[in-house]
């Protein structure tokens, strides 16, 4: 058997991905859709790195405006930058 | 002789530096040209060679009176240490003056550095008195070395303490002063004996909690109201964490999502017998949550608590964010609408009746939230559940990705903040959704394979010529979900996943 089936105790996932709730996202969206087995973790590694992109972007717009803290405007911006990227 | 040294001593950079200062020479000039050169082999070869068999080549050299050594020794007693400062000197100054971090290094430590500064001709006796005399400017004794050797470290401290006093005192009690005047180095060396004879017991137990294993924190009570309120969620739909839960056929969710991210974590817990004699206590006493009924009938199961704590302390350690959304179901409302389909579910799993107890008895030994949850249990909230199974898994699984966002961004946020993330993150998914549709309807298909998430992941800048999937996928993923997109060859020529 080239995997184990079930994740023993000592062997718990760190950031283990949502995949139960990127699913039913899914369903819900589009119910006449499916997903296969290794799109959701696919799609988790999509909104990882989409979360980063928005991360860098944000904490730039903050440094930027020589905040300490990450604001919601600085948020928003990033939000706007990251999101047209991501539909080219 | 082969051992001079006990085999568990491990090379440091310490060692290693006192092996190249024990078998070099000081650079004198006044050395024979072929003493530098056999010295500079030595140097070659230390580095390159194990170092017990350089610790015994150095011994057996420094031991014997060839004449190699002793002219070497001579040359280097010629030069002086102090009067030039080379690096080699003052490197020696570091290693006897520095503390000793391991427990075998004192007998290098006495061993050290002076080789070449020795003095000569009380060197060249060669008596183990003399020896243990010189021993802050000579190499350690070899009598003590199997001493030490023999025991264990305990013993090695033990006797390297008598040992260490006997070089202060001298075997005769008179205090270590036969170096010649211009040998600060003993002195330091002295000095760094008192220092290194403190150390030993410290880096034992500097060691120890390194190695000792300390079981890991419990944080039970929180896996009693993580479990809680998963299954109030679960009573919603289907649990999130396949780890934790098992397919939980609730239809209705729980009602009670008060705004409660604010749970503190770690909370104390009493104890599964505990917290199930507290809970039933206390369940007698709440008539009006009809939920309570569910732990009235079974006691909960100690095995599966055991095992599900287990599958839950790991759980909320891979997912508190979602525990805490969940958490906010700990006050579990009870709406006549959930009451009525929570009889349904009732003999469905004991592992809710279980998580009954447990939540609910670890949010009552909570202090940080101890009105809530009881007005909880005792008071039927009328609130409107049809909205909240949607939004709470929603939002729990939403705030896995703004807790990343807040890692990833390292930098304080505001709460706004994090909110306006949550609803991008949204707006993204939708959008998500939208364009995987597109593509597998371009290929003709209907389900959504990995290559429509590659071409997703192309489209978007993220999978480029010079990035491949595979290689953000090693990135960011852990090693369970790249052994699941990443084919790897197992043993029997097959290949998994399956190409």
């Amino acid at each position: 058997m080239a995997l184990s089936a079930t994740v023993s105790q000592k062997k718990h996932v760190k950031r283990k991905a949502p995949r139960g709730f990127l699913r039913r996202l899914f369903k819900r969206q589009k119910p006449h859709l499916r997903l296969e087995t290794r799109g959701d973790v696919l799609v988790h590694l999509n909104c990882l790195l989409f979360i980063h992109r928005l991360a860098e972007e944000a904490r730039i717009n903050a440094c930027e405006s020589k905040c300490g803290i990450i604001k919601k405007d600085h948020v928003v911006a990033a939000a706007k930058v990251i999101l047209k990227k991501s539909r080219a | 002789m082969a051992n001079n040294f006990s085999p568990d001593s491990e090379p440091t950079a310490r060692t290693l530096l006192r092996r190249v200062l024990d078998t070099a020479d000081s650079c004198t000039p006044q050395r024979r040209r072929s003493d530098r050169i056999s010295a500079q082999r030595t140097l070659l070869e230390t580095p390159s060679s194990r170092r017990r068999s350089i610790q015994t080549k150095v011994t057996a050299r420094q031991r014997s009176h060839g004449a190699r050594s002793t002219g070497r020794l001579a040359h280097g007693q010629a030069g002086g240490q102090l009067e030039e400062q080379t690096p080699r000197t003052l490197l020696k100054n570091i290693l006897l003056t520095a503390p000793e971090s391991s427990i075998v290094m004192p007998q290098s430590v006495v061993k050290p550095a002076p080789a070449p500064q020795v003095v000569q001709p009380s060197r060249r006796k060669s008596s183990q008195s003399s020896l243990e005399l010189q021993l802050p400017e000579l190499e350690p004794p070899p009598t003590l070395a199997p001493v030490l050797l023999g025991s264990g470290r305990r013993k090695q401290k033990l006797r390297l303490s008598v040992f260490q006093k006997e070089v202060e005192w001298g075997p005769q009690g008179l205090p270590v002063s036969q170096e010649p005047p211009g040998n600060p180095d003993a002195s330091s060396l002295t000095s760094s004996l008192n220092l290194t004879f403190a150390t030993p017991l410290q880096p034992h137990s500097v060691r120890k909690p390194g190695l000792a294993r300390r079981p890991p924190t419990r944080r039970a009570i929180d896996v009693g109201a993580l479990l809680q309120d998963l299954q109030n969620n679960s009573l919603a739909s289907t649990p999130l964490d396949i780890v934790l839960e098992d397919t939980q056929p609730f239809s209705q969710p729980l009602v009670g999502h008060s705004p409660n991210v604010h749970y503190s974590l770690p909370h104390p817990y009493p104890g599964p017998e505990d917290a199930e004699g507290t809970v039933h206590h206390r369940t007698q006493g709440s008539i009006p949550e009809l939920q309570n009924h569910k732990l009235q009938p079974e006691p909960a199961d100690p095995l599966e608590m055991t095992e599900a704590e287990g599958s839950k302390r790991a759980m909320e350690a891979k997912n508190p964010e979602e525990s805490s959304g969940d958490e906010d179901i700990s006050d579990r409302p009870a709406s006549s609408e959930l009451a009525s389909n929570v009889p349904e579910f009732l003999q469905a799993k004991q592992l809710d009746q279980f998580l009954e107890p447990a939540p609910s008895s670890g949010a009552t030994v909570l202090s940080s939230e101890p009105q809530e949850p009881v007005l909880a249990r005792t008071h039927p909230r009328p609130r409107t559940a049809v909205p909240r199974p949607r939004q709470d898994p929603h939002k729990g699984g939403l705030n896995h990705y703004t807790k990343l966002f807040s890692f990833y961004a390292k930098m304080p946020m505001e709460r706004k903040a994090l909110e306006m993330v949550e609803k991008c993150l949204d707006k993204y998914l939708q959008h998500l959704c939208n364009d995987l549709e597109v593509f597998a309807a371009h290929a003709g298909r209907k389900t959504v394979k990995p290559e429509d998430l590659e071409l997703l992941m192309r489209r978007q800048g993220l999978v480029t010529d010079q990035v491949s999937l595979h290689v953000l996928v090693e990135r960011h993923l852990p090693l369970e979900y790249r052994q699941l997109i990443i084919p790897c060859a197992f043993s029997g020529n097959s290949v998994f996943p399956a190409q």
